[in-house]
């Protein structure tokens, strides 16, 4: 999976793209790539799953500790724009319910 | 200091040339035997310090001195002797793996020529390749008591998983999971008071030892809730849970999706809460209904935070109708083409007839079958509860 970080407008805001596969074995990165956007002072996460193809649970369970470390910090992650498959995980977890997804 | 053989000694005194040359002589001979000694030399020790030395000792016969010691991280091997950076000839070595050392040669009386100095850099390859063997059987000895700990630790989880099943006259239960590694987050718990059977069915997010030492937190928190809050039913059950493993499973970013409810046999009912688990279907004959999720997964926010006017799901159950509560590695397994397996093949194999038993041992079998020399990608577990259909449920 191809994970790229960049700044948004609102400096307290990192924009996340993520490409392909969101697995277990991807989990590591995309944790890493988090804890650097917090330590280096980000509240808010955007993180774009349009072109994300599949998503396990480790992901998804990802997502959450970025989302509960942003809401401790006042800010929040959104999730935008994702793909059907998962939308769909989403839904049949409910996480729909959990996350701010546009 | 620098080494002289005894043989060379002898004729040391004499000033002529023919004195010095045989002298010379004598010493190259001697170097050739000390030579050949290291080069036949196979050492029989796994610990780099006495490998080493034993390497050491016999190079220093090669180049006649007692000043000789190869340096790893700092610091002599078999010695107390920190390296200084400045002294002697020095010789950096390194391999593929990313070992490296350092042999230092000092001889004050007369420095090393050219080809001392290769000697030198193969001996110093010969130090690391005896640090490199002593260090590749450490790290396998440890790696293989981790990998017996690991294990021992997997069969523990496995055991936390019930290996009764209900007996109820009337009520048929199928229970089973298959890990995808040594043991997983996958689980199922059950209750019987007196003519109720209570269950939890779930999975903790993630694989492998990590996800299974939370399962048995969560057999544990179920079972107890079964015994303290099993006649409140199915949300009191999904709460008192809640509240147990909560704060653990939000320390280690995990979540459970969780089936928690209960069949009244007397009654005929199934009741459930679902806390963003899938698929759970109820099947009647060929009709399959997909059981949605009231609630995200335990984990992601206390249930007491959004279960506020929650409503149980309740099942009128009648002869030969049954819930189906499976994990997504049923689902989500590919075959070698990479095509996944599922939820109408999963339905289509919960309809098919057949005794509970009969349907859930089919499944593993079609799931083995289908998947192939595919790897199995997930934990896979399965639970059928049902009214027999010769007996017990509404009429």
């Amino acid at each position: 999976m191809d994970i790229s970080t960049r700044q948004s407008d609102d400096p307290s805001v990192r924009q996340i793209a993520l490409v392909g596969r969101f697995d277990a074995h991807e989990a590591p990165a995309f944790r890493e790539h988090i804890d650097a956007a917090i330590a280096d002072g980000a509240t808010g996460l955007r993180v774009g799953l349009a072109d994300v193809e599949f998503v396990d649970s480790t992901a998804l369970a990802e997502l959450i500790r970025a989302m509960k470390h942003c809401r401790e910090r006042g800010g929040d992650v959104v999730l935008l724009t994702p793909s059907d498959p998962v939308r769909v995980i989403l839904e049949l977890t409910k996480l729909d319910a959990a996350f701010t997804i546009t | 200091m620098e080494r002289r053989t005894a043989s060379s000694s002898a004729v040391a005194d004499r000033d002529d040339p023919v004195g010095l040359v045989t002298e010379a002589l004598i010493d190259a001979n001697d170097q050739l035997l000390a030579m050949y000694d290291l080069a036949a030399m196979t050492s029989q020790s796994l610990d780099e310090s006495v490998a080493v030395s034993e390497i050491i000792e016999r190079a220093k016969r090669v180049v006649m001195t007692d000043e000789l010691f190869f340096v790893v991280d700092g610091w002599a091997v078999g010695s107390d002797e920190s390296y200084a950076a400045d002294d002697g000839a020095t010789f950096d070595v390194s391999n593929a793996a990313g070992r490296s050392g350092i042999l230092v040669a000092r001889r004050p009386s007369r420095p090393f020529g050219t080809p001392e100095r290769k000697l030198l850099r193969a001996i110093a390859n010969l130090c690391l390749g005896a640090v490199h063997a002593a260090r590749l059987h450490a790290e396998g000895v440890s790696d293989a008591v981790m990998q017996r700990d690991h294990d021992t630790a997997s069969a523990i989880a496995v055991m936390s998983l019930p290996q009764w099943r209900p007996a109820i006259d009337g009520v048929s239960c199928f229970a089973r999971s298959e890990p995808a590694r040594s043991a997983g987050g996958d689980l199922f718990a059950f209750g019987v008071r007196d003519q109720v059977v209570s269950f939890v069915v779930g999975d903790v997010a993630g694989k492998g030892l990590p996800a299974a030492m939370m399962m048995t937190t969560v057999i544990s928190a179920a079972t107890a809730a079964f015994q303290l809050h099993g006649s409140a039913g199915p949300a009191a059950v999904l709460e008192s849970i809640d509240e147990w493993v909560y704060d653990r499973l939000s320390d280690a970013s995990l979540f459970v999706t969780l089936v928690a409810g209960d069949y009244d046999v007397e009654q005929g009912r199934i009741r459930l809460v679902n806390a963003g688990h899938s698929p759970v279907l109820f099947v009647r004959g060929d009709e399959v209904t997909q059981v949605d999720a009231d609630l995200p997964p335990i984990g992601v926010f206390p249930v007491s935070d959004v279960a506020i006017g929650l409503e149980v799901q309740a099942f009128d159950v009648h002869p030969g109708d049954r819930l189906v509560v499976a994990s997504d590695g049923f689902t989500e397994q590919c075959n070698p083409a990479g095509v996944p397996f599922g939820d109408p093949a999963l339905e289509r194999a919960m309809t098919t007839s057949g005794s509970i038993d009969e349907i859930g041992e089919g499944l593993f079998h079609t799931i083995d079958a289908f998947a192939g020399r595919a790897e199995q990608s997930d934990d896979r577990t399965l639970f059928i509860l049902g009214a027999d259909p010769s007996h017990g449920g509404l009429s």
